[in-house]
């Protein structure tokens, strides 16, 4: 096991450094640059921009740039935002668990959903109630996030006036007792959760199904419930851990697609997460940023996909073994 | 790019659905409220950019930094919102007064002896002098430095006397003298100058104010919440306790917001909006008109721009009354000169070219533009009269505007492709003058200067966008900054306008009002052409 975890380990660095070596220099194909101009802003004269240029050495030539930010980032500096003027760790930092937050958060409503739905879907195979389930977890997987959260806002915020619209936290949450704090986040965490979970969890709940029905036509589910097991023991012992074992490599696959939608949806809700931050990074073209936060994406998407691996080791030996 | 009509289409929606909640709250209209300013209370706003520090020497000079630094610094004198009566007058603000040398290139301020900073340390003219160090270090790079070129030296005489030296005499002077806030030395000179751009979070751990406001609390991306200072030397302001700048994602998201209670003011909501707002028995709408121009620039260094005359007719044919009727209804009007027309220096003989499509049709084929081979397209020497007109995006206005034009512009056989991109790109592109022809706005400098947009040095060192190169109009640019004050410049700015409105080096489209909406609960909101926050400290809520 502690083999298979270091070579995936030393795989995910590699590909690391691969992603950002690409994000570093296809960033600088795009047009403008960080020396940027705001509508309504004094424009800098060419001495001015040349002299911010030196300042944050965007003057260097483009490997050198690249050598040097390598060489911090050993360091474990990650630069200075351009358009923050902060270390990027720290404004990193800040967004962080705020995405943390949220992507746990979805993840929770999507495998939950999932899994509830899934077997519920698989037992009652072919049912009004099968039929019912699979229309409308299309439905909402067909859906865009930023749509839905829309909606969402629609709903329950201006219709039903029972959730905030937006932020992570009340106006006056400094003022409130810290339990009041908690349920304040809890409240303002409940729809953008529900919009990036729901949205994904159609497609763990066809999957999970698809694969229950597969695992409940086996001749050892034949045989369990020859031995006289009960219905529920053979289904959630005998069936479901067999029939988990290929969602969470679905689980590993869907990480990067949960991560863009919480990205997205953190715009719609204004949570001051990584999303937000990358969305104003990339408009300004703050190179540090952009990357740092990259990174963080990158490595968030490997770490899940690693943590995946080793799931599905431990629930399937033949993966450990080979 | 599509998410935008979208947020409105939802917004609008929204907003509908609000309103009908809303029915019972129209007894609480303005006439409840007492009209003695009540202190305390807080004020939550609206914002779609969040300000980038408190140091503005090393931020850009950015709409949302102005607003709330400007409430946290003072300045030597406060302009005030009247440039467009007549050139902009200063208050006394950090400087209780201030006089001229005989030969007018000595300037001395008289500082007020009682402001002191937050941390209860005098505000001297040590401050002033240091400021004026830092604003023209190379190494801060502030973008606002070259209003400080002609300033030779800032002595100080004694603790409340600063006295600022010019190495020659110009319109300017006061103006450029009191660009930029003063910053206290002793709490931001430890930190060495190189460190700055790369500390910005310093400077907020050590903030120390002289101005009504500091800062309570900064939530990164979600809101800023501005508290009473309470060694203001204005004793009586601010009224209010805390004003809160609450991020939002956009602008109709910030309108839905406000219509749902969570915000008490938006600084600009869209024209479609206006509406809503003045149904609203909760809400109040602020129009005033606002120093931006909207024009399109065409690159005249492209041969099909290159002819006075040709821009004067594609001019005439764009329907410029149309569009603005259409976008913007009664809260804009054709533009026709650098100046706005609501500002004191506008020459008030000139007035828009006419939307005469049979005269443009006329003039362009007098100078060899026919439709040879009967697409529909003029052509000369083989080339089709077509070209790209750019646009950035997010601004719905501005794109639909470049849709109408491409009708119009059909019309006399001209082929305008419009195309949006992203507002950094665009603005590299239009400097480096690679474009054929731009939508762009303009801001007014309240100095009326007009060489950053129309002098020829201005193509390299200015946003001379549309590469307009006039001896005549340079000379009248040089001779009316070289007057003694503003009021003087008048005779050379009308010259400049005239011209400018001959050759159209681009077509002058609208001026718009801003659009503010406010909740009745909050008294006393003046905002101006150029801050939303202008009077801030003077407003109140009933208790």
């Amino acid at each position: 096991m502690l083999g298979f975890l270091l070579r995936r380990l030393a795989a995910s660095l590699l590909l690391l450094l691969l992603v950002l070596t690409f994000t570093f220099f296809f960033l600088r194909l795009l047009p403008g640059g960080p020396i940027q101009f705001f509508e309504g802003q004094k424009v800098l004269t060419p001495d001015q921009q040349r002299n911010l240029e030196r300042i944050y050495g965007l003057d260097r030539p483009l490997p050198e740039q690249y050598l040097r930010w390598i060489e911090s980032v050993a360091r474990w500096d990650w630069g200075t935002s351009l358009s923050q003027q902060r270390p990027v760790s720290t404004v990193l930092r800040e967004a962080l668990p705020a995405t943390a937050a949220l992507a746990l958060a979805a993840l929770a409503v999507e495998y939950g959903v999932g899994l509830l739905l899934g077997i519920a879907s698989a037992l009652r195979r072919g049912s009004a109630f099968d039929h019912a389930i699979r229309v409308v977890t299309l439905l909402l997987y067909s859906q865009p996030a930023f749509w839905l959260g829309l909606m969402a806002i629609l709903l329950f915020s201006y219709v039903w006036p029972v959730l905030p619209a937006g932020h992570m936290r009340s106006v006056d949450a400094d003022l409130m007792s810290p339990a009041g704090r908690l349920l304040d986040l809890a409240r303002h965490l409940l729809l953008p959760a529900l919009v990036t979970g729901l949205s994904t969890a159609g497609g763990s709940t066809r999957f999970l199904r698809a694969s229950l029905i597969e695992v409940m036509s086996q001749d050892y589910i034949r045989t369990a419930r020859a031995k006289g097991l009960s219905e529920r023991r053979v289904v959630w012992v005998h069936g479901l851990r067999n029939a988990v074992a290929p969602v969470i490599q679905v689980f590993a696959i869907s990480l990067p697609l949960l991560l863009s939608g919480v990205l997205i949806v953190e715009v719609v809700f204004s949570w001051p997460g990584l999303g937000r931050l990358t969305f104003l990074a990339i408009s300004t073209r703050d190179y540090p940023l952009i990357l740092g936060s990259t990174a963080l994406s990158a490595t968030l998407v490997i770490l899940g996909n690693l943590l995946a691996d080793m799931l599905h080791a431990l629930v399937d030996p033949r993966v450990r073994d080979a | 790019m599509r998410r935008a009509p979208l947020f409105r289409a939802l917004a609008l929606a929204a907003a509908l659905l609000a309103g009908c909640r809303q029915g019972p709250e129209r007894a609480a209209g303005p006439e409840a409220a007492p009209r003695k300013p009540h202190r305390g209370g807080t004020v939550v706003t609206g914002w779609t950019a969040e300000p980038g520090g408190v140091n503005s020497l090393i931020l850009p000079s950015t709409q949302v930094n102005n607003e709330m630094l400007f409430r946290m610094f003072l300045h030597l004198a406060e302009e005030q919102a009247d440039f467009q009566q007549h050139p902009a007058t200063l208050k006394p603000q950090l400087a209780e007064s201030w006089d001229w040398s005989p030969d007018h290139k000595t300037l001395t301020f008289h500082l007020r002896k009682d402001v002191v900073w937050s941390d209860g340390v005098p505000v001297t003219a040590d401050d002033v002098r240091w400021t004026w160090q830092m604003q023209t270090h190379p190494d801060v790079a502030w973008e606002l430095a070259d209003a400080k070129r002609w300033m030779t030296d800032v002595e100080v005489v004694d603790p409340h006397t600063v006295r600022f030296h010019f190495s020659r005499v110009y319109a300017k002077q006061l103006l450029d003298a009191n660009e930029g806030p003063v910053f206290p030395k002793h709490a931001w000179e430890t930190l060495p100058v190189k460190e700055w751009r790369r500390n910005g979070d310093w400077f907020r751990q050590h903030l120390v104010v002289d101005g009504p406001f500091t800062i309570a609390s900064w939530q990164p991306q979600q809101q800023i919440v501005l508290q009473r200072n309470d060694r203001y030397y204005e004793k009586e302001f601010p009224y209010l306790d805390r004003v809160v700048m609450r991020q939002v994602p956009d602008q109709a998201s910030g309108f839905t917001q406000l219509l749902s209670g969570d915000l008490d003011y938006l600084p600009q909501i869209a024209p479609a909006d206006a509406p809503r707002v003045k149904a609203s028995p909760r809400l109040q709408l602020i129009a005033y008109w606002f120093n931006i121009y909207v024009a399109v620039v065409w690159n005249t260094e492209n041969p099909l721009f290159r002819d006075p005359e040709v821009r004067r007719a594609l001019t005439l044919a764009i329907d410029r009354k149309t569009i603005v009727d259409t976008l913007l209804g009664s809260y804009g009007k054709v533009a026709d000169s650098p100046i706005l027309t609501s500002v004191w220096a506008h020459d008030p003989s000139i007035h828009p070219w006419p939307y005469d499509p049979r005269e443009a049709a006329r003039v362009l084929a007098a100078k060899g533009w026919k439709d040879t081979n009967g697409d529909g397209i003029l052509d000369k020497d083989g080339k089709p009269f077509a070209f790209e007109l750019i646009t950035n995006t997010g601004n719905q206005l501005r794109s639909d505007a470049t849709v109408m034009i491409q009708n119009q512009l059909q019309k006399v056989g001209i082929r305008a492709t419009p195309r949006q991109i992203e507002f950094n790109t665009l603005a590299k592109q239009t400097m480096s003058g690679q474009f054929e022809a731009s939508m762009m706005g303009y801001t007014i400098d309240t100095s009326l200067d007009l060489r950053s947009n129309y002098h020829s040095e201005a193509i390299q060192e200015g946003s001379n966008y549309p590469r307009y190169r006039n001896p005549q109009v340079d000379h009248l640019i040089e001779t009316a900054a070289a007057q003694p004050e503003i009021k003087a410049e008048l005779p050379y700015l009308h010259q400049i306008q005239q011209i400018v409105h001959r050759e159209q080096p681009v077509t002058f489209l609208w001026e718009s009002q801003r659009l503010t909406a406010v909740n009745k609960r909050v008294q006393n909101v003046h905002p101006t052409a150029t801050f939303s926050f202008f009077n801030l400290k003077e407003w109140w809520v009933a208790p």
